[in-house]
This record gives C-alpha cells, structure tokens and sequence, in this order.
C-alpha cells in the first residue's frame, strides 16, 4: 500500500472540511508547522528514550497536537465540525500541572537563559520556537472563527498553544536539569 | 476494502483517522466487537455481501466503515446497511490471494468475527450545494449505506468494468435523484459474452458465464445470484471521470469520491480544474 494520492501534485490539498485549497493558504502553513512541532517532539522523545514517563507525556501531547491539526484542517461553519472533538480544559490543565511539576524542582531564574545545554533541552528549545510560530499562524485564522461564530474551539487551541509553549521552555531546564547539566545565563 | 487513508486525506499533516491515538481526538465510540456471519450472497464472480450480526452497543453513522481482523491480518470494509437495520451488510471484493476477504468468501455460517470501530468521516454533510457520489466498485458500499439511511437527493456515478458489478442498483434506481452507471468494458462485448440484462429479463445466459459459474458439488464457493434490474438505459460508457466532464454542468457541488486511488485522483483534479470551489470528501479503497 502506498500513501500517494497523487491529489496535490499541481499544488492544492483538501481540508478535512471538503474545501480545495492551496497548498500556500495560510491554514496549510498553520497546520504544517504544528506537524513540524510534533516531528520535533517524536526527536526529543526519541533522545528521552530511557525516561518512560516523560516519553508518555509527549506522546500525550503529540496525540493532542493531531487533535488541534483537525480544528485547523476545518474551516470555521463546516459541516465537518461536527466530526471534530473540542481542546478540552483539562488537556490544558495537564500543561499547567506539568509546569508547576517542574519548576518546583527547578532552581529560580532570573536572566535569559540560551536555548541549549544537553541535547534533549536544546531539542525541547527549538519545539518551543516552533509552537511560538504556531501560536503566530494561528491567531489570523482566529477572526474566520469569529464571523462564524465558532470562536471558543479556536480560542482554545490558542490557549493549549501558548501553554505548550510555556511547558516546553520548562521541559528545556528540566532535561538539563535530569541530566546533571546547569542552564547558561544570558550575559550581556 | 478500505484503508485508513480516507476522507481526511492531509498527506501534509498525517492524520490519519485509522489509529486509536487519532481517533480518540475525534469524536467516535470506536471499541472491539464480537460477533456472527450471519448470511452470504455473491454480488458478482468477484463481490460478495455478508451479512454479520450487529453486537451489542455497536452504533455507527452511515458512511463508516469496520475492521476486521483474522489471523493477525486486518481489513477495513465501509458498511453498506443502514444505522436502523438490525444487521450489518459489508459488501466485500474477493481480492486474489486476500487473507481477510478469502476467509469470509468461504467462512461457515455462524462463524464467529471479531470487528472493531467504527472508523471514518466519511459522512454525509446537508448542504445547499447538490451531492454528487461517485463510487468505482465495493467502493459503492458507504453509499449504500447512506441511501438506505433515507439520503435521497444526490447524483450517483458508479464506475465498474460489468454491468454484473452494479451491486445495489435496483435501490439506487429508486433513491437517487440520478443513478449513472459507468461501464468501462463496451456494450457489445458484454452482449457478447452473454451479460445482457435487458433481454433476458435479469437471468444471465450465454456459454462464458454458465461456464465460470460452474462449481464442484458440495464446495463452499458460490452461486452467484444476479441482481433482477435492468442495465439503466442511461448507463453510460466510459470512466467517471469521461462522464463528469462530459455530461455534469459546470457548478458548485459537494463531491463524495469513494473507490480506487486512480478513480480519486482522476476526479479531484478533474474538480479543480472544471469545478472550483466545490467540496470534495473521498474514502480511498484499496
């Protein structure tokens, strides 16, 4: 069996909502860059191998991340949204969790840090920078949400985004930190 | 037979509705079911419907589809009756060598099935736009499901290479705004070979047929039933692909492909290029 379909070759592919589009539209930009943030999780779990609960972690969120790619693969008063299961409020909750978790055990910051240290934090660092461009592509895509008035499951995505952002800059210092590497200040 | 890769087909962004890591992000009840091979009726030399009883607590919406599994080998297959309906059809294509479909082409009756799902988005969607199905083979079967569900106002195409592979048709005669059938070998050669509908009232005659029909006594293999219709008098001749650029106006529809990779692709950019703006949901069969 193969995956081609041979559908996109002049440059469209269709959203889970029906539509025929272009492959430039900014939804298709939105969603591919979410795809990237979870191959560069699928990395940093793959670095993470031997830390079993942070790997289901993860794995949760990369499952979520799929779950977000179908809002946006819908247009907002489709038909298809029917289909579509809301990010709930405790998937949120879980990031947040997680995030105090953390920082609990992390030492206070108070300078800039640079994105690095073991790889697996300089992994979780470019996973950060890339759920920040998500959060950007995604917030034009908000005002199609609003005229239809279907806003709230988009809103909401937006939310998971900027809390997965914060989780994933946490997760950074919490890799060097499991692997006994100190998180270098910004020195100006 | 049907495979994951559906409907939702971003190629770009993997979803891909057919793993439970997906399908628990997306509103579906899909669990693990057993139950019985109730019936089976051969469509065609090469098609087959089972009929399966439907387990308890098994719901699904017509378009989905089922997996089954056997021996470590898993098939999907769209279901072809109706919510309603108190037992499960799957309309299923004997494929040469097929692990799945080769044990249901000859499995004893009350044979027990494990199935799981149900799977897929390949649903109807009400919309002010008309509805243009468009099925090449089993691929018919989501349809079927649909217009036994009370789905009426569409346009039907279905491409086969017989009129012997228009499963279903008599029903889709009577539901369908417009039924087409595409056939893709020539009227004379089925004449020929003894496949004429119209002048033999539905029963097939003619030496090539009764000949491929003959099984040995006592073997599971088939009696092969014909459907009792008529070849519509508007079947046409060519691909669906030929007919919808000849014969389907230029508009704005909501297109449902289900069928052959080759039959999706021809169709999609075919809708690109003649009907823009359309909506296009596919079911890739495999």
């Amino acid at each position: 069996m193969t995956i081609t379909t041979g559908t996109g070759d002049k440059g469209k592919t269709s959203l889970f909502s029906g539509e025929r589009v272009s492959k430039a539209e900014a939804r298709i930009d939105a969603y591919g860059d979410l795809d990237e943030l979870n191959s560069i999780l699928g990395v940093l779990a793959a670095h993470l191998s031997a830390k079993k609960e942070l790997v289901a972690e993860l794995q949760q969120i990369q499952s979520d991340l799929f779950q977000a790619g179908a809002w946006l693969a819908t247009r907002p008063g489709s038909a298809a949204i029917d289909s579509l299961q809301e990010i709930s409020a405790e998937q949120i909750a879980i990031l947040e969790k997680a995030i105090d978790r953390y920082e609990k055990e992390l030492p206070g910051l108070n300078a800039f840090i640079l994105p690095g240290g073991h790889v697996t934090a300089a992994w979780a660092h470019v996973a950060r920078t890339v759920c920040r461009r998500c959060e950007r592509k995604v917030v034009p895509l908000i005002d199609e949400s609003i005229k239809a008035k279907v806003a709230v499951p988009y809103q909401r995505l937006l939310v998971f985004l900027n809390r997965l952002s914060d989780y994933l800059f946490v997760l950074a210092r919490q890799c060097n930190r499991i692997h006994g590497v100190s998180d270098k200040p910004w020195r100006a | 037979m049907c495979l994951p890769v559906n409907a939702i087909v971003f190629m770009a962004f993997q979803i891909n509705p057919g793993e439970p890591e997906v399908i628990s992000k997306l509103k579906t009840n899909v669990s693990t079911y057993a139950a019985v091979l109730l019936k089976r009726q051969w469509l065609s030399h090469k098609s087959f419907e089972i009929t399966i009883s439907t387990p308890s607590g098994f719901e699904f919406e017509p378009g989905q589809r089922i997996r089954l599994s056997r021996s470590g080998h898993e098939r999907e297959y769209s279901i072809a009756s109706a919510p309603k309906e108190s037992d499960l059809n799957l309309c299923i294509r004997n494929v040469t060598g097929g692990k799945v479909s080769g044990f249901l082409s000859t499995a004893d009756i009350g044979t027990s099935l494990s199935i799981h799902g149900p799977y897929g988005y390949f649903t109807y969607k009400t919309s002010p736009r008309p509805a243009v199905f468009v099925a090449t083979g089993t691929g018919i079967a989501p349809f079927c499901s649909m217009a036994r569900s009370g789905i009426t106002d569409f346009t039907l195409l279905h491409g086969v290479r017989l009129p012997e592979d228009l499963y279903y048709a008599t029903q889709f005669q009577q539901s369908a705004r417009a039924y087409v059938p595409c056939l893709t070998e020539s009227t004379t050669t089925r004449t020929a070979g003894g496949l004429d509908f119209s002048a033999t009232g539905g029963k097939r005659q003619g030496r090539k047929v009764s000949q491929s029909l003959r099984v040995a006594p006592g073997a599971k293999h088939p009696v092969w039933k014909t459907q009792p219709n008529k070849l519509p008098a508007n079947a046409f001749n060519g691909k669906v692909t030929e007919y919808l650029k000849k014969h389907l106006p230029p508009a704005v529809y909501d297109f449902y492909l289900s069928g052959r990779r080759e039959m999706i692709r021809d169709v999609t950019l075919l809708i690109d290029e003649r009907f823009p703006d359309s909506l296009v949901y596919t079911e890739m069969f495999y």
